[in-house]
């Protein structure tokens, strides 16, 4: 992520989060936080219930935010934000946590008939190949909850189409075939069939680095009889190395209504 | 494919409540913000390091960045880090940490470092590395800080070692590891016992010397990689130098270790010059330290050991406070004085009186109105560095005193000021480790330490990674004294002073001869005459160079070799 990207990462979270930017500079944010974000961000929440019992004004905080030093002013005061800063990644945890689950219509404009609109369940994953080393994959699913079709990379899909959270007029939906909770488990069906027929040579890989270790590792015991608890404890750290596992972990989901040429 | 696959379905039952009772549903923007960052944080591919581009404010070196990527691709994340002093084997460890944390492989860390060097470790983790470290205060710690900074001394002992033993730690870190050498200490089973998933032992001091200390280091960190005890010991002798001769052990060790050195980094090091100032004593002061010194001949003292004898001399060297401190302590804490021992000392008190002006103080004034810029005075002695600063102060200059014992804070504090308001730092022996003065170039050793390590210690401070300017360091020695005779026979000879960093502590390893400073204690303390000395001192010196021939000879040998 660049700076610039950072900068407008930030400005859409608070924005999307309804907080009033104070200032906009090129090399920093000024934003003062609502009472919600305050509590999301800002770690006191003695302060908020002392003011809950005691029934003051609220002061929620302002943040300033560098995004980039040469372009801010000198003596500004404020944390300096980059993609390794703890803020960042606070902002990102709080980012997953608000936007976990959604619902939205496709606005299609459509005002003279009544149209009809399909039922999607879309899942957002990352896939963890994880042994002593580690990638990841992105996976965005979705899955027509009538005819049961599956399209990959769902999410670039959904970005070229306008979207709303309400209901448009003139449209009505269609009550899915399938259900929710099966949809789910037929993508995880699907992603674990992908995953199958991917290339595995690094787990094997793995597994000779593993077992190689191992053998150096019994061999260093053989003469000891006693003292088997380390050695116990060294097996387990080699397992905890090495041993390849693959882990599917949901980032966000939500059901979209969509019109029949939409994907 | 045999791998298990864990779905992780935690979030099903939540998503579907929200479908049943239609929300609350998140916000678009957030969504699709939500997807981004992911993308972002997606680690492509099983090689290369993530580290360096999270950490924009750190610009690794060379070497360090390859060494980072050599540990997490080719060592599977268990090394020996045995860069030469002064390249930087704190980064590396950072840089290693940090990509695994990245890469969500590491979570619960445990870094064990020297006792002075805890406050400093969990700083640098957190402003260079943007990593949440804490050192151990309280013993909740272990249990609810994921990276935790403690010394070895703290955590082995009880009620700590349980609960440490309890965790299951991802990575382990640990400095000065050549001090877990010997298989039967205490810090040694200790560590053997942690369950090391990830592990980085970092030394400084070469290890290719004593075959049974790399079969120990190395079997700590990987058991079985030189294979077991018995089997080791009956290919190689234990006492053996046969490392060096035996390319497969070499390879086997090279398989786990990484040693850089300054040669191969092309970083380019500034100068050290040195400049011997020698300094006659004043009639009284030669006075003093002669009475001093007719002492050995005295039976009385004999028993109260040659130490007392040998440190009052060195410090007489330094400064008449010195003594006096010295002596003071004698009367106090000797039970039961005889008459004569406290006529003896009441009577070299008479002597200490009698000075009336200390001609290195003097000296070291002038020098540091000539150098008119930063300067560094090292004293042995507390009572020296009080005097010095009294002595400064009375001539206009400002001082700050430096000491191993302040407190990490207050040691920040007077680098700070020393940095910014004040000309000279007069710092202690103890005050030498731990602390970077960089933006000083001028050092002046008041006395001389007789150990040579803590002379480079000394030196390291201001000679390191970030010095712009050549060294200067000046040395003070008295004429015709102890003080003398050690420089002019142990440090000169050796060339101690115009060497780079880091190569001595490669040759005292070299010489299995034990504490260099109990060698140069027993000449100085035990020698009838003067001959003697000179001959022993003569002996000593050659075993150096002895040692520093040899690793010439083997630097061209092992050429090529990493």
């Amino acid at each position: 992520m660049q700076q610039q990207e950072i900068h407008k990462f930030l400005l859409n979270y608070f924005m999307a989060n309804e907080c009033p930017i104070v200032t906009n500079h090129p090399g920093y944010l000024d934003v003062q936080l609502t009472i919600e974000m305050d509590k999301e961000l800002m770690n006191r929440p003695f302060y908020w219930h002392y003011l809950e019992k005691t029934g003051g004004i609220p002061n929620p905080m302002r943040l300033t935010l560098i995004t980039n030093q040469k372009a801010a002013p000198e003596n500004l005061r404020g944390e300096t934000i980059h993609f390794g800063s703890p803020r960042l990644h606070q902002v990102f945890e709080s980012t997953k946590n608000l936007a976990r689950y959604i619902r939205l219509y496709e606005n299609h404009g459509n005002s003279a008939v009544q149209t009809p609109l399909l039922p999607w369940l879309c899942m957002n994953v990352k896939i963890s190949y994880q042994c002593d080393r580690k990638r990841d994959i992105f996976k965005s699913i979705g899955l027509q909850l009538i005819n049961g079709k599956m399209v990959e990379d769902f999410h670039n899909y959904l970005l070229k189409i306008s979207l709303t959270p309400k209901i448009p007029d003139y449209s009505f939906t269609l009550s899915p075939l399938v259900k929710p909770k099966s949809g789910m488990i037929r993508i995880e069906n699907y992603l674990k069939s992908v995953i199958e027929n991917d290339d595995h040579t690094w787990a094997d890989e793995a597994k000779i680095r593993w077992e190689k270790d191992l053998e150096l590792l019994n061999h260093f015991y053989e003469d000891i009889e006693d003292e088997n608890e380390s050695y116990e404890t060294e097996k387990q750290a080699l397992k905890d190395q090495y041993e390849p596992r693959i882990h599917i972990s949901f980032i966000n989901g939500g059901l979209f209504y969509l019109t029949e040429k939409a994907i | 494919m045999n791998v298990e696959i864990e779905f992780d379905s935690s979030w099903q039952d939540d998503f579907l409540h929200k479908i049943d009772h239609d929300g609350p549903w998140g916000n678009w923007e957030l969504f699709k913000l939500a997807i981004d960052i992911e993308n972002h944080l997606v680690v492509p591919e099983f090689e290369g390091l993530q580290a360096p581009k999270h950490l924009p404010n750190l610009t690794p070196l060379p070497h360090q960045l390859e060494t980072a990527k050599q540990v997490v691709e080719n060592m599977n994340g268990k090394a020996i880090l045995a860069d030469e002093v002064g390249l930087g084997k704190t980064i590396e460890a950072g840089l290693i940490l940090k990509e695994y944390m990245i890469r969500g492989l590491v979570k619960k860390v445990l870094i064990l470092v020297p006792a002075s060097l805890v406050t400093q470790w969990a700083q640098e983790l957190n402003s260079k590395f943007y990593i949440p470290a804490v050192t151990q205060r309280k013993s909740y710690v272990w249990e609810q800080c994921d990276v935790v900074v403690s010394s070895i001394d703290t955590a082995k002992r009880n009620p700590h070692r349980e609960i440490i033993y309890k965790q299951d730690y991802d990575l382990i870190i640990i400095d000065e590891a050549h001090k877990l050498k010997n298989n039967k200490t205490k810090n040694y089973e200790f560590v053997q016992n942690l369950k090391k998933k990830f592990c980085l032992l970092l030394t400084a001091t070469p290890i290719q010397n004593r075959i049974e200390e790399i079969f120990n280091l190395v079997s700590l960190l990987k058991p079985g990689h030189l294979g077991n005890e018995t089997v080791f010991y009956e290919k190689y002798k234990r006492d053996s130098r046969s490392l060096n001769d035996d390319q497969h052990l070499k390879e086997l060790v090279n398989k786990v270790m990484i040693r850089n050195r300054r040669a191969d980094t092309g970083i380019e090091w500034t100068k050290r010059h040195v400049e011997t100032i020698p300094i006659e004593f004043t009639k009284s002061e030669r006075d003093l330290y002669d009475s001093i010194l007719e002492l050995k001949n005295e039976g009385d003292w004999v028993q109260t050991s040659s130490f007392s004898v040998m440190t009052l001399q060195r410090e007489a060297c330094s400064s008449r406070e010195a003594v006096f401190y010295t002596l003071k302590n004698m009367l106090l804490k000797k039970e039961n004085p005889t008459q004569a021992y406290q006529e003896q000392i009441n009577f070299l008190i008479k002597k200490v009186e009698t000075v009336e002006q200390n001609s290195k103080a003097v000296k070291a004034l002038e020098l540091i109105q000539k150098i008119n810029d930063k300067v560094i005075i090292f004293t042995e002695y507390r009572a020296t560095q009080l005097y010095l600063q009294w002595y400064l102060k009375q001539h206009g200059i400002s001082s700050v005193p430096f000491r191993g014992g302040f407190k990490r804070g207050k040691k920040d504090w007077m680098r700070e000021l020393f940095q910014k308001h004040a000309q000279v730092l007069i710092a202690t022996e103890a005050g030498g480790e731990g602390i970077n003065l960089q933006f000083c170039n001028h050092i002046i050793n008041f006395d001389l330490p007789w150990n040579p390590m803590r002379l480079e210690q000394r030196i390291g401070r201001i000679h390191r990674l970030g010095q712009e300017k050549d060294v200067m360091i000046y040395n003070f020695a008295i004429k015709n004294t102890v003080e003398e005779h050690i420089l002019k026979l142990l440090y000169e000879k050796i060339d101690l002073f115009e060497k780079v960093i880091g190569e001595l502590d490669d040759i005292l390893t070299k010489l299995e001869f034990g504490n260099i400073e109990d060698h140069i204690m027993d000449i100085f303390g035990d020698s009838c005459s003067e001959g003697e000395m000179r001959i022993k001192m003569e002996n000593l010196s050659s075993m150096i160079e002895f040692a520093q021939n040899m690793k010439k000879g083997e630097s061209h040998a092992a050429a090529g070799n990493s």
